[in-house]
């Protein structure tokens, strides 16, 4: 179990302490079966059963439709009026991938000829040996209602391959749906070793490609009649692009700017592989010939942020040259902005099927980013198409996802309004018929008017299956808002909390902890009367842990 | 070079989207210096579809055809750079003394504004050649000023013969004396050329070889390895890639002289070649060319002994000459510096003019398709007000393949193709960096590696 060695330093921490422990001895869940009843269900993309019922077993989707019986052992989530889609697929991230730690190697003696792995050719490594399940990135994703991704190794040149897996799962292997799903690339050179630039990216490109060519032609050769050649001396690195040269897997590019999509069209028309762009964010001049060059296409989910129009400056007539040159310059910004938001519209528009990609985009703004989208043309059949139906396809996996149907994966997103609804909210996601239940945060519904006396000290008592422990909280007035610290019993020293704020009686806070490379956020939530409060804290998902406190007399 | 303040005033009208087009236009009654076949008063100019159909008096314009009234102007043809940097977003692959395989044409970038200031100079055609880090640096390509296209691969002038960079001196010397390896001098430079050389040599005979037993029915046997660092290396000894060569000082051009004789390599283009001057009988005589400054030098102590007669001397020699910017700033006036020939040296008008047309042309292996207006040839035309050689010359008009990229009257102050989205807006806006495309470009670590390790 990874966990053990930590279990030593948490007994000096204060609170999370028996909600790690409980991982240890997780039981299975009673039943497998769900049904989710009086549902909207959005099959796929145009496809809708209004208020109908699915049923999930042993991981799969067992029923779908109106009028179905709801078996006996299953839990039932009445999910009026609600929405269920299919669960969304990422077409490239680095969620859920270790981050390799930085080795302080030494420069090679020749920096010209460096040994292949530092000058970034590692084609035959593969992401599966660098998954972590408890990455924090996984839950990003799964609270916006992606139940898959493909996965991409860290590092430039070629790092490796890539995997498709579930967006959650006790292990590594457990998640991987699809190892070898594609071999991964960036356009950019190593540090100051050859090759440095895309210059000496797109040589090396090509001088591997057709050396292994030239060697999988010859271990043909071998491999028919061995008697009197040669025996080919084995190379991993040419060996992995056999399958790319057989073109049963593609090359998928890290291809943000239109000058990297341009760079990748070059590649693939020299050398005749298949390809993948993705993370695009500006090749809406350039969709004939990327439509045309037959790529696959994962556009980015990240849009760069939206100008606030200031009415005031407006008021103001530009009147110097300088302040008409400035607003010239503004407006094209502003044009530049509304671009990148209308890419996918423009992709939509050309007939080209793509997915996304989250590669780049802060998690919780992808569904505004959405919206933002469909503002500027992306039709919402197009968006869930992107996220759903078209990854499935792009990524071979459409027999086992992207629609809610019989038979496929239980990998489903519901919400409480349309998914693309500004106040929709994410309520249940199912991975591989893994249910989660996502915290709503909804703001407490406290007394509005309660007048708290929040600035002092708290004494607080955590009640966990290891015992009790007792801790402080501080909070001091900032402003308009509190600043905080949290201490306690065990707690080597004091945390500062972010995020805190009262609404009315409800409270709401934040910190973290951290244990070697690891780091847990705790949220805590807790209603106040008078001098003192009720609550709970909570980590990571659906795991909570009640607490109290009483605030410490004045000094 | 102090950084430049550019005053952008008003947004401007994006031309976009006609990459690769050809147009045809008429330009009208201008004074037509044809640099190849004298000068003709009161001519015209027909293009259609790209090409020059016709020059002569009196062209009816064809139907749907654009008139340009060239009445007073001076129309010649379309300025030629033989040795640039603009529109590159990489120039060195610094890091190896011998990198043939690398290729500029990799990392072209149409919407560098540079390409549209060089427009602006009437230069309708550049080299973008890899820079002087290493010996044998990249493979380079003649792009055409085609502004406003979104594919970078539509810069490429179709058909231009390959070329590719070498570098002697101090420059290519940099990471050899940073990494200890080789070349850390002059001599090295030498050894790594013809060591890279003879290593082509015996890998095309090794090639050679190969195919040929497979011609024998029943052939089994493994090939060479492959390289394409190799591979580009016996092009060059083959002939089918013109070197250019960075050079300054007479005693390595006749140092890479030899060289070419030894291995027969003979289409040589000495770029900067200083002290060409003191070897121009030399370099005529082995058939190489020059391209040169009108009168940059001192930046370094390998170019201190330099003339601004350099041109001269060399052209009255034989050389064939080309005056060339390697900078984003000269490569907008290049007809100022092929006009300074005419104070240090007295070329004529013709011989001037050729300078940044027709001889850089021949340099590049492209004299059949531009450098002059001749029918037949590419309709890339630069139209000015006063002759191009007066110190008042101002282009009007820059035509690439027929096509208006460039409009003096529909000049405006934002010309830029992509807008970053995430960019802060000042009133002013520093100039984006690319009036320092250099030679040296993206190697600057190495020279302050050196610097420290002298202190």
């Amino acid at each position: 179990m990874r966990l053990r060695p930590f279990i030593p330093i948490l007994l000096f921490m204060l609170i999370p302490l028996g909600l790690l422990a409980q991982d240890e001895q997780e039981l299975s869940p009673v039943t497998r079966t769900y049904a989710i009843t009086n549902v909207n269900i959005i099959q796929a993309p145009g496809r809708k059963i209004d208020m109908g019922t699915v049923i999930i077993k042993d991981g799969l989707i067992k029923a779908v439709g109106k009028g179905i019986a709801i078996p006996a052992e299953a839990i039932v989530i009445k999910a009026d009026s609600m929405y269920v889609y299919a669960g969304f697929i990422d077409g490239m991230t680095r969620a859920g991938v270790t981050r390799p730690k930085e080795e302080n190697r030494q420069r090679p003696k020749d920096p010209g000829n460096p040994p292949p792995d530092q000058a970034g050719i590692t084609p035959y490594a593969d992401v599966r040996f660098s998954i972590n399940p408890g990455d924090k990135g996984l839950d990003d994703l799964r609270s916006v209602g992606f139940t898959a991704a493909q996965i991409v190794p860290y590092g430039n040149l070629m790092p490796g391959q890539a995997a498709v897996i579930l967006a959650g799962g006790k292990s590594a292997d457990q998640m991987v749906i699809q190892g070898r799903s594609s071999m991964y690339s960036e356009l950019t050179g190593a540090n100051n070793v050859y090759p440095a630039t895309l210059l000496g990216v797109m040589a090396t490109w090509r001088d591997l490609y057709r050396n292994a060519v030239q060697a999988k032609s010859y271990d043909a050769l071998y491999a028919s009649n061995r008697s009197g050649l040669e025996r080919p001396v084995s190379d991993r690195n040419l060996e992995a692009f056999y399958p790319v040269i057989d073109q049963k897997m593609a090359v998928i590019f890290r291809s943000e700017r239109l000058l990297d999509v341009n760079h990748v069209l070059t590649l693939k028309k020299d050398l005749g592989f298949s390809a993948a762009i993705a993370d695009v964010k500006d090749a809406w001049p350039i969709i004939p010939a990327i439509k045309s060059a037959g790529v696959k296409t994962y556009l980015s989910i990240d849009l760069p942020e939206e100008v606030k129009k200031d009415d005031k400056k407006k008021e103001a007539a530009a009147s110097t040259p300088a302040q008409q040159e400035k607003e010239a310059l503004e407006k094209r910004k502003m044009e530049a902005i509304q671009n990148y938001a209308a890419q996918a519209a423009a992709f939509q528009k050309a007939g080209v099927t793509f997915g996304f990609s989250t590669m780049s985009a802060k998690t919780k703004d992808i569904p505004a980013n959405l919206r933002r989208m469909i503002a500027a043309g992306l039709s919402e059949d197009a968006a869930l198409a992107a996220l759903t139906t078209n990854p499935a396809q792009l990524l071979g996996l459409s027999d086992r996802m992207g629609t809610v149907d019989n038979g496929k994966m239980a990998n489903l997103v519901i919400t409480d309004k349309s998914y693309f609804n500004e106040k929709a909210k994410v309520r249940y996601v199912f991975v591989d018929g893994v249910m989660y239940k996502m915290e709503v945060k909804e703001a407490k519904k406290g007394d509005p008017n309660a007048k708290v006396e929040l600035e002092g000290s708290w004494s607080t008592v955590t009640e966990s299956p290891q015992g009790r422990a007792e801790g402080k909280l501080t909070f001091k007035k900032e402003g308009s808002g509190y600043s905080g610290k949290v201490s306690g019993g065990r707690l080597p020293s004091p945390v500062d909390l972010t995020e805190v704020t009262l609404d009315g009686n409800a409270l709401t806070f934040k910190y973290t902890m951290s244990f070697g490379a690891n780091t847990v956020t705790i949220t805590g939530e807790v209603t106040v009367e008078g001098d003192s409060f009720k609550g709970t804290l909570s980590f990571g998902q659906n795991r909570t842990t009640p607490i109290e406190g009483t605030k410490d007399p004045k000094n | 070079m102090k950084k430049i303040f550019i005053a952008i005033v008003a947004v401007g009208f994006i031309t976009a989207g006609f990459a690769q087009d050809k147009g045809s236009v008429l330009i009208k009654n201008g004074t037509v210096l044809t640099v190849t076949k004298g000068t003709l008063t009161d001519t015209d100019v027909l293009i259609k579809d790209g090409k020059i159909a016709q020059v002569g008096k009196g062209i009816a314009a064809p139907q749907g055809v654009r008139v340009i009234d060239a009445t007073g102007l001076f129309v010649m043809p379309g300025i030629i750079d033989a040795h640039s940097h603009i529109a590159l977003d990489q120039i060195n692959e610094g890091t190896n003394a011998i990198t043939p395989e690398v290729y500029t044409g990799d990392a072209l970038n149409p919407f560098q504004l540079s390409i549209y200031r060089a427009l602006a100079g009437g230069c309708t055609v550049s080299h973008a050649l890899h820079g002087s880090a290493n010996s044998i640096g990249g493979q380079s390509q003649t792009i055409k000023h085609r502004w406003g296209t979104y594919d970078a691969n539509s810069l490429k002038m179709e058909g231009a013969p390959r070329t590719i960079k070498f570098a002697l001196g101090e420059n290519p010397t940099g990471h050899g004396r940073r990494d200890g390896t080789q070349p850390q001098s002059r001599m090295g430079v030498e050894f790594v050329i013809r060591k890279a050389f003879n290593e082509a040599k015996e890998y095309s005979a090794k090639w050679d070889a190969y195919n040929k037993a497979k011609l024998v029915k029943g052939f089994r046997g493994a090939p060479p390895a492959y390289s394409l660092r190799l591979e580009t290396l016996a092009d060059i000894l083959s002939g089918k890639i013109i070197l250019h060569c960075h050079s300054y000082r007479a005693d390595e051009i006749q140092m890479l002289l030899k060289v070419c004789k030894d291995f027969g390599v003979t289409r040589v283009v000495f770029q900067h070649t200083n002290e060409g001057f003191k070897v121009a009988p030399e370099i005529a005589a082995a058939g190489a060319m020059a391209s040169v400054f009108a009168d940059w030098w001192q930046y370094k102590l390998e170019v201190y002994y330099s003339t601004a007669y350099n041109a001269t001397i060399l052209t009255r020699n034989g050389v064939v000459t080309s005056i060339n910017s390697d900078s984003p700033d000269l490569i907008r006036h290049l007809y100022h510096e092929a006009g300074k020939t005419q104070k240090y040296g007295g070329l004529t008008d013709d011989e001037a003019l050729a300078l940044i047309t027709i001889n850089p042309a021949k340099q590049l292996g492209v004299e059949n398709r531009i450098g002059s207006i001749e029918n037949g040839k590419d309709g890339d035309i630069a139209i000015f007000k006063n002759h191009p050689l007066s110190i008042y010359g101002v282009p009007q008009y820059t035509l690439v393949d027929g096509i208006v990229r460039f409009d003096r009257e529909k000049d405006a102050g934002d010309q830029r193709i992509m807008v970053d989205p995430k960019q802060t807006v000042d009133a002013t806006m520093y100039e984006t960096g690319h009036a320092y495309d250099f030679c040296m470009s993206g190697t600057e670590w190495l020279f302050e590696e050196v610097e420290n390790n002298k202190k």
